[in-house]
């Protein structure tokens, strides 16, 4: 095998695709194993966060507040399952450079594989709960038909460049940034209102609508929502998430390549 | 891999940091920082240049070494050569895979077993997966864990963590080895194992470049040795010239006339 690398005080070492995907391959499935490994309820533990914080929500908001909204606890769910997968890939991805100082100075491999692997890994979790989804709205007497074949790896490629592209970005300057882990914290409980999870988008009044689309989330989280529960493929309606994250892919990309080289002598 | 190419080629390779004032780690103090990086008569950023202008040349085959007191630049030297930091200035060629070896072990999970972390690090010091699953018996054998090898790597000895980081790193087959000091570690048999091994390499043509205050095996296993002083090359030379010269600048005239006895104990 032949590899050829020039830095002329610039490129660094380019290497294969192959080995990326393999590695990448290799650490998600580590990553897998290791979550909820030495936990009594294991794997339960992803479908037990979105249901329990979904269950305090809807006797606090169904209950007490009484907000008027048909089959509340299922328009809780199905925007709850694919909220947590965004939250705990930006909140475990952000840190992915940073926290893994020692093998970026002493091993040579394509960095990108680490966060990459941390949001795969949160995405399976979110695909490998659906089927509990999928029993909650069965018994409200909803049943998935043809338009979930076609819907959910749409919205699943959508949120998966979303999050590549945000995450590229934000993993390279948290090398350099450290205060950006505690501002995404901040960030994402502020995201949690700003995005129609805990109400659907129809009882935004019409004056506020547009400050709510603005959110990227917001157009993704409501297309999951039509797809679960109405059996609604996602439309045009979709335009904010995939051009945020067309451009999030853009400069997250750049950001990275430029930034890269200098992580071994900023960690 | 055409013969005529050298494995590596370095041009007047410079590597400068910023001791003060540079990568700001918080936002508060590049927010501060602003103003003087901007105007002309803020504090002065303190240079520091780890690697000045070097420069060499190694054919196919050869085995280089890296001497000098600590600080010198080797590590650094071997970072830039991995591609793992990048110069400020210079030119640098590799012609063939390169693999290097900074530190054995580096990713392991103490969580996971032996063998999976076995695998993973295969594949991330440069096998493909099929090269590592192929190699994961050979190494598995190498490293003598036998039934260890399915307990969580927490359990392991720091010895047995070091057994299966080079046992790894043995059944990487790179064209270019960067090594830094890493085989200086272990028992005697370990040792011995270690130097084998390197022989090996160097029978099977493999292009070193070895970073190591042991200067007995510097002697034993390089055909030509680099001096470094503040990050400058200050001799290159056969082993046993570099050698008397460097004990010569550190213990004086009478030490460096036996050069392996002159090693201090």
């Amino acid at each position: 095998m032949l590899q050829k690398t020039t830095s002329r005080g610039g490129a660094i070492t380019v290497r294969s695709a192959g080995r990326t995907w393999e590695l990448l391959y290799l650490l998600t499935l580590r990553d897998l194993k290791l979550r909820y490994q030495d936990t009594a309820l294991g794997l339960l533990w992803s479908l037990m966060k979105p249901l329990m914080l979904g269950a305090v929500l809807f006797v606090a908001l169904k209950r007490f507040v009484r907000i008027d909204v048909d089959d509340y606890h299922l328009v809780l769910l199905t925007a709850l399952f694919p909220w947590v997968w965004f939250q705990t890939s930006v909140l475990l991805a952000t840190p992915s450079f940073a926290s893994n100082g020692a093998l970026l100075k002493k091993v040579p491999f394509p960095r990108v594989v680490l966060p990459l692997a941390t949001i795969l890994n949160s995405g399976i979790h979110f695909v490998l709960s659906i089927p509990v989804l999928i029993i909650m709205l069965a018994v409200s007497g909803r049943h998935p038909d043809w338009t979930w074949i076609i819907g959910v790896p749409v919205l699943v490629v959508v949120q998966l460049g979303l999050l590549v592209g945000t995450l590229l970005l934000m993993a390279s300057l948290d090398v350099f940034f450290r205060d950006l882990e505690h501002l995404t914290e901040v960030f994402l409980s502020l995201l949690f209102y700003m995005t129609p999870i805990l109400y659907p988008l129809e009882v935004v009044p019409d004056a506020w609508e547009p400050i709510v689309l603005i959110n990227p989330l917001s157009s993704m989280i409501e297309a999951w929502r039509d797809l679960f529960m109405n059996n609604q493929l996602p439309g045009l309606d979709l335009w904010p998430a995939v051009l945020f994250m067309l451009g999030s892919l853009l400069v997250g990309s750049q950001v990275f390549r430029r930034l890269e080289p200098a992580f071994a002598d900023a960690l | 891999m055409r013969s005529d190419q050298p494995a590596i080629l370095a041009e007047e390779l410079s590597k400068r940091y910023f001791l003060h004032g540079g990568g700001a780690q918080e936002l508060k103090a590049a927010l501060l920082s602003l103003p003087s990086l901007l105007g002309s008569n803020g504090r002065a950023r303190h240079d520091f240049w780890a690697l000045r202008d070097i420069s060499f040349s190694l054919r196919p085959g050869e085995c280089l070494g890296l001497a000098g007191p600590n600080g010198s630049g080797k590590s650094t030297l071997l970072r830039v050569l991995a591609g793992i930091s990048r110069p400020t200035s210079g030119r640098l060629v590799l012609n063939g895979r390169a693999s290097a070896l900074l530190e054995l072990g580096a990713g392991f999970e103490p969580r996971v077993s032996g063998r999976e972390n076995a695998l993973l690090n295969a594949v991330l010091l440069g096998l493909s997966l099929s090269e590592a699953r192929a190699a994961l018996p050979k190494i598995i054998e190498f490293s003598e864990l036998g039934e260890f090898i399915d307990e969580p790597m927490r359990t392991y000895s720091s010895g047995m963590l070091v057994r299966l980081g080079f046992s790894v790193a043995v059944h990487v087959r790179p064209e270019i080895l960067l090594v830094d000091e890493v085989l200086a570690v272990g028992d005697a048999e370990f040792q011995r194992k270690c130097f084998d091994h390197m022989k090996k390499l160097r029978a099977d043509g493999v292009t070193i470049v070895m970073a190591s205050h042991d200067l007995p095996s510097l002697q034993r296993y390089t055909d030509r040795v680099l001096l470094l002083e503040h990050g400058q090359v200050v001799l290159e030379a056969r082993p046993a010239e570099v050698i008397h010269a460097y004990l010569l600048r550190v213990f004086g005239e009478e030490t460096a006339a036996n050069p392996i006895m002159g090693i201090p104990r």
